[in-house]
């Protein structure tokens, strides 16, 4: 059974003057209709730019893409890597539609927010001006936007941040796409708001049975809503695994180091949060072997010391969980106990 | 907004009476003497005071400007005792160098002005924006590359240059028009053809300058609002690039340019001294530097003084109202 | 012929300079050949200028704007001869029958209106035209402009203040004093003016437009200056300041009341606001081959016209009415020595200031008089000056050292003055670029021959407004003079004498007195002839004293089109003889 969103080692590579900047290095995940798959690493780690590639937002010229990202649609699938741009074009917004981290920038300050709904809607289904009004007032409605028929006319300036990343999950959705890629959409706002959003995003999920892909780097926020989880670091996906595995039973060093540097309700107050020392790695000028390895306080625990001369695969050690390390299953129990 | 631009316009006003204020100050200042300066070889000193009185030079110059600001509502007369002549309201003054109510002069040379301004504005704007939007587009590649060449062109070349050499090298070289018949007055409604010709180059030779200045900021414009966040949800939401740049980059990217167009346009609505002085255009211009340089003809220079400031205030009302409509984030405030 | 020989002996007895004297000499043969005039056509005229400074006739003061507006616009009494060289200088009859009867020692003065003479409205023009015309000299409330002999000539008595008790004809202060002054004869022909004093050459006045008459009736005041009527040839049809003027036939002229004017072109038209690079290309290229340009060209355009040999149908170079001249103050604690004036008159470098400005063919010459020769009568070519064989045109610094020496002894202050280090001549100047060369130029050739001398510089914008105060502080002050008229008595008695115009500052001397006395004779004397002898005599006396270090005779270059003709350089208005050009076809 295929799902409906197959990337198969997407490579997206920068020629810059200094070097390629691999920034995306044999990327591999898939998502399904009415499943949550959330990608999880720092800023730089590749998750970003894997799911541009996808929706086919890099600038041509100055981007090398190879790999495979094939979207199941109902009417055949279409590999949206080499695909043409007008192809891959009229999918957007249609069957996959992006929403982004910071609303205030993304959306454009001089239309109100009704036109940039009704705009998106307009490309797709024919109608008169107060249509696509009464659509976009709808779609406020849906995503819980007081007093949607008078805000319609208003302009992002005046929309609060929540209400904002609201309206974009608003003018994403509008016309039913299938696959929703949302880049960090609660990183830019504050606590409460950030739970408001994911439960809202949940119950559209729910409703309209789209697969959703959720960039963050913030484990916490994945909890909730990802069934799923791929960790990405240094432009490679280290561990792909269900939302237990990933959270009780870690297979990879910088899991467990993210997994360690997130605050818990429950730890006392002098518990002192472990963050994972070091910088992430160059993307220009990968470390040999393991990119994670300058960083990782297992790698003496690998007595054949592939740590720096070869990069793990990324090998299946149990049911469908994945991970990129050169560990083995004895050591990794050890890493599960200092997690706690 | 009618508060607004009420109290925008009241303060205008304000200011104008300022300006004018200052003016008569200035004037009084410069170390010549008007009164001195058209009496002939044999002046004496009585005859320089009668003179001076003439001019209406001999009271302070909070009393000159007074009677400027009444002339402006009620008219004025000029002279005394059978050989006086009234100035129908709103009266500029009364140029003695040239013997005519200022401002009869003045609405007879600001045609000139306007059609020069109208008339170069629409072509350094098409030409400026079209040619920085196309050098966006391509950027790095030939057509950026030429269009560069021509901003710098444009912008190294003062007007008194190529005023000349299109004048010179084009106009009387190819005899497009008589050197007798340089800045003809023709009405562009009904002899456009006639305006064309007078006015096609000096418009041309000013929009020089602007059209590459104004090539250079639109392309830079548009290149960073193509990196904008909000560019990008636009392709995210499916829109064809022609519709992302002629809709959501224009729009952002060309908003600025609206201010600025403003008050270059007001700036030049006081008159383009060189490229009118080099066409033989008789505008406000060529009107004040004579006025200023030679005759010190104070009522022409107080009044080419202050529509050229009415004009830059009053734009920058406008342009300030426009914007309000272009960014609705200005609006609130 | 006669001209010329005068012009060989007046101009230079510097060999170098033997060769401008080609140029000089009018031009006039540029229509030497005299082909037939054709009528017809459009005479063009262009300039840089917005405007004539004015078409009123009692506000005109220029050579030129008379000599041009009086061949087409306006007639006057009497006129020059309308020809080239000197005997232009003679005076004619225009609309008077004759060139003035003087009676009482030239104290009444008569004239009769020919018949014939209108206005463009067919009315004639009579005796009280001519008396409104002199009456509005008198409103100097509101026309400063013009000449204003009338006022202190005719018989009107002076208000407290000094100034005439009339006031002009819209004040009408002193109406009935004036109307005494000038009679009309019943007929309304014949003019008779009551003048307070002897004027010997006040017809010679009578050339001006401003002598002439106005219509009442037609008086707009202040605006007459933009539309006056016509009694010329040629009326204006429109004025436009910083557009054109154009001036079409008068249908009320006629021919037969007019002996001295010949309009050849159908129209006239003057092109203002023109600018200066585009004018002088147009005159160079000769794209207006019916046109002239009126202001000449800037000086490298100037000399590139004058040097091109294709051209030289079309150009002419000759003296303009312009005197420059350096004064020296003859006061005490100044120039009061003839010795020292003497040296630096020997001293001076006159080669290189002419060439700042310009060089002998286009600006000017060393002259020998403050009258100059285009004068007519009044001028004879001096001795001594520049015809002392000491004279060296680039300065003689050790013949300047001997003068000098004697002066030790002659006047030991003055010398002390000039040569010691702690005093020193003082030279105020306007503050300009180009005086701050010339400046140069004076300091080096004085320091040769021993002078200790300061270059004082003053602000530009104020200069002429303080001469007053300078002329009382400085050695040396430089300026220039045209004689108003044909008569030294518009220039002997300004320069040297009670004038407007003496910068020589001469003590109350003896001697001086006597000078001043025989001015006052010259300015009275009836004779002619005799007048002429006596104003030689005082230029001789007042270069003999070296009161001016320098003279300078100025020059004037004229082009026109190709397709003019009938040109001819008009010596007393120093501009074309503007009446008898026409088009070619």
């Amino acid at each position: 059974m295929s799902k409906f969103l197959e990337v198969t080692n997407l490579n997206v590579t920068f020629p810059t003057a200094d070097g390629d900047v691999h920034a995306s290095n044999e990327v591999s995940y898939s998502v399904g209709l009415g499943e949550t798959l959330a990608i999880v690493g720092e800023s730089g780690s590749g998750k970003s730019v894997s799911n541009l590639a996808v929706m086919g937002l890099h600038n041509v010229t100055r981007t090398k893409i190879t790999g495979s990202a094939i979207l199941n649609l109902s009417d055949g699938p279409v590999d949206l890597i080499s695909a043409s741009p007008e192809t891959v074009r009229r999918l957007r917004g249609k069957e996959m539609s992006m929403i982004f981290q910071d609303p205030m920038s993304a959306l454009h300050p001089f239309f109100s927010i009704g036109d940039q709904i009704a705009e998106a809607w307009h490309l797709y289904n024919k109608g008169s001006k107060s249509d696509g009004i009464k659509k976009a007032i709808e779609m406020l409605d849906l995503v819980g936007i007081p007093d949607a028929s008078v805000r319609v006319h208003d302009f992002p300036h005046q929309f609060s941040g929540g209400m904002r990343q609201r309206a974009m999950i608003a003018m994403a959705l509008v016309n039913n796409p299938s696959l929703l890629i949302a880049d960090e959409p609660t990183t830019a706002l504050d606590v409460t708001v950030q739970s408001q959003i994911l439960k809202l995003l949940k119950d559209l999920q729910n409703e309209f049975n789209m697969a959703i892909i959720l960039i963050t780097h913030d484990l916490g926020v994945v909890a909730e809503v990802a069934d799923r989880i791929c960790v990405m670091y240094g432009g490679r996906i280290v561990e792909d695994a269900s939302v237990e595995d990933i959270f009780y039973r870690p297979e990879h060093p910088y899991t467990l180091g993210l997994l360690n540097s997130v605050p818990r309700i429950t730890s006392g107050l002098s518990h002192r949060l472990r963050a994972i020392p070091g910088q992430p790695p160059s993307l220009i000028n990968l470390p040999s072997g393991c990119s994670f390895q300058p960083r990782c306080e297992y790698s003496s625990r690998v007595s054949s010391g592939a740590c720096t001369e070869s990069v793990p695969a990324l090998n299946d050690k149990g049911s469908g969980h994945l991970s990129r390390c050169h560990l083995d299953i004895a050591d990794l129990n050890d890493l599960v106990k200092d997690k706690a | 907004m009618l508060t607004y631009v009420t109290r925008r316009l009241l303060y205008t006003i304000l200011l104008l009476a300022i300006v004018s204020l200052t003016i008569f100050f200035i004037f009084d200042l410069i170390p010549v003497d008007p009164a001195r300066l058209v009496c002939s070889k044999q002046c004496t000193p009585s005859l320089v005071e009668a003179n001076r009185h003439r001019l209406g030079l001999d009271v302070s110059v909070f009393e000159q400007w007074w009677r400027f600001m009444v002339g402006l509502f009620a008219g004025r007369t000029f002279g005394e005792e059978g050989i006086a002549i009234t100035c129908a309201a709103p009266a500029l003054g009364y140029s003695f160098s040239r013997h005519e109510c200022v401002t009869t002069i003045v609405s007879q040379a600001f045609p000139y002005t306007l059609s020069l301004a109208l008339g170069a504005f629409v072509l350094w704007l098409s030409v400026g924006i079209s040619l920085g939007v196309l050098s966006a587009r391509k950027k790095g590649k030939f057509a950026d590359r030429a269009a560069s060449v021509f901003v710098l062109v444009g912008t190294s070349l003062p007007t008194f240059i190529t005023g000349i050499l299109v004048v010179l090298f084009i106009v009387l070289q190819f005899n497009l028009v008589s050197p007798l018949e340089l800045g003809n007055w023709h009405n562009p409604v009904t002899e456009p053809l006639g305006w064309l010709q007078t006015f096609f180059f000096p418009c041309a030779t000013l929009a020089l300058a602007y059209a590459a200045t104004y090539t250079r900021f639109t392309r830079s414009n548009v290149i960073e609002t193509s990196s904008e966040d909000f560019i990008r949800t636009a392709r995210a939401k499916g829109l064809s690039e022609k519709v992302i740049l002629r809709k959501h980059t224009l729009r952002a990217a060309l908003a600025p340019i609206v201010t600025i167009a403003g008050l270059d346009f007001a700036g030049l609505l006081g008159g383009a001294i060189i490229t009118e002085g080099i066409f033989g255009l008789n505008g406000l211009g060529k009107l004040s530097i004579k006025a200023v340089t030679q005759t010190y003809d104070l009522p022409i220079i107080v009044a080419t003084t202050l529509i050229a400031s009415a004009f830059v205030l009053l734009m920058n009302l406008i342009v300030d109202i426009a914007y309000a409509f272009i960014d609705p984030r200005v609006r609130t405030s | 012929m006669k001209i010329t020989a005068r012009r060989l002996i007046a101009t230079t007895s510097v060999a170098a300079l033997a060769a401008s004297v080609v140029l000089v000499g009018g031009m006039n043969s540029a229509n030497a050949a005299n082909p037939k005039p054709v009528t017809g056509g459009t005479l063009n005229f262009y300039t840089h200028s917005e405007q004539f400074p004015n078409l009123d006739p009692q506000r005109i003061y220029t050579g030129r704007d008379i000599a041009f507006l009086g061949s087409y616009v306006m007639r006057t009494l009497v006129s020059y001869n309308p020809v080239p060289g000197k005997d232009g200088a003679t005076l004619v009859a225009d609309m008077a029958t004759n060139t003035g009867v003087p009676s009482n020692k030239a104290k009444t003065w008569k004239f009769t209106l020919r018949p014939g003479v209108a206005w463009e409205d067919g009315k004639p023009v009579t005796c009280a035209d001519v008396k409104y015309g002199w009456s509005r000299t008198f409103a100097t409330d509101v026309y400063v402009e013009g000449p204003a002999y009338p006022l202190s000539w005719l018989d009107i008595p002076s208000a407290a203040d000094g100034s005439s008790a009339y006031k002009g004809p819209y004040k009408k202060t002193g109406q009935a004093l004036f109307d005494k002054s000038i009679n009309c004869s019943k007929d309304n022909r014949t003019i008779t003016f009551n003048l307070s004093r002897t004027v010997p050459d006040f017809n010679y006045y009578l050339t001006y437009l401003a002598g002439g008459p106005v219509p009442q009736a037609k008086d707009t005041g202040d605006k007459y200056d933009l539309r006056p009527m016509s009694s010329g040839p040629y009326m204006i049809k429109k004025y436009a300041i910083n557009d054109e003027m154009i001036l079409v036939r008068n249908p009320n002229w006629k021919k037969s009341s007019d002996p001295i004017r010949t309009p050849y072109p159908d129209n006239i038209i003057v092109t203002f606001g023109m600018d200066e690079d585009v004018r002088d290309q147009i005159d160079l290229e000769d794209q207006i081959p019916n046109g002239i340009n009126m202001d000449g060209l800037q000086p490298s355009n100037n000399v590139a016209f004058f040097e091109d040999p294709t051209k030289k149908n079309r150009r002419m170079n000759n003296y303009d009415p312009y005197t420059s001249y350096l004064a020296a103050n003859n006061s005490a604690g100044h120039l009061d020595c003839l010795d020292v004036r003497k040296a630096v008159f020997f001293a001076f470098d006159n080669k290189a200031l002419i060439d700042l400005s310009g060089g002998t063919t286009y600006y000017g010459e060393m002259g020998d008089n403050p009258v100059k020769p285009v004068i007519g009568m009044d001028y004879a070519p001096t001795k001594g000056n520049i015809h002392d064989p000491n004279f060296k045109i680039s300065g003689n610094p050790e013949y300047a050292k001997t003068l000098l020496e004697k002066a030790k002894t002659s006047c030991p202050d003055a010398y002390d003055r000039a040569t010691n280090p702690a005093k020193g001549l003082k030279y105020y100047r306007a503050d300009t670029a180009t005086n701050k060369k010339a400046a140069v130029l004076v300091e080096a050739a004085l320091k040769k021959a021993g002078f200790v001398i300061e270059t004082v510089y003053k602000p530009a914008g104020t200069y002429n407004a303080n001469l007053e105060t300078y002329k009382n502080e400085t050695d040396f002050l430089s300026s220039g003079w045209g004689a108003d008229w044909a008569n030294a008595s518009t220039v002997i008695p300004e320069l040297w004498g009670d004038g407007c115009c003496n910068y020589t500052k001469n003590k109350k001397t003896p001697e001086y007195a006597g000078f001043i006395k025989k001015v006052n004779l010259a300015l009275v004397e009836l004779d002619r002839k005799k007048q002429a002898k006596m104003w030689q005599e005082l230029s001789q006396y007042g270069m003999d004293q070296y009161w001016y270090i320098r003279t300078v005779f100025g020059k004037s270059q004229q082009t026109w089109g190709s397709k003019i003709g009938g040109v001819y350089y008009w010596e007393p208005q120093g501009s074309f003889g503007f009446g008898q050009l026409y088009v070619k076809q």
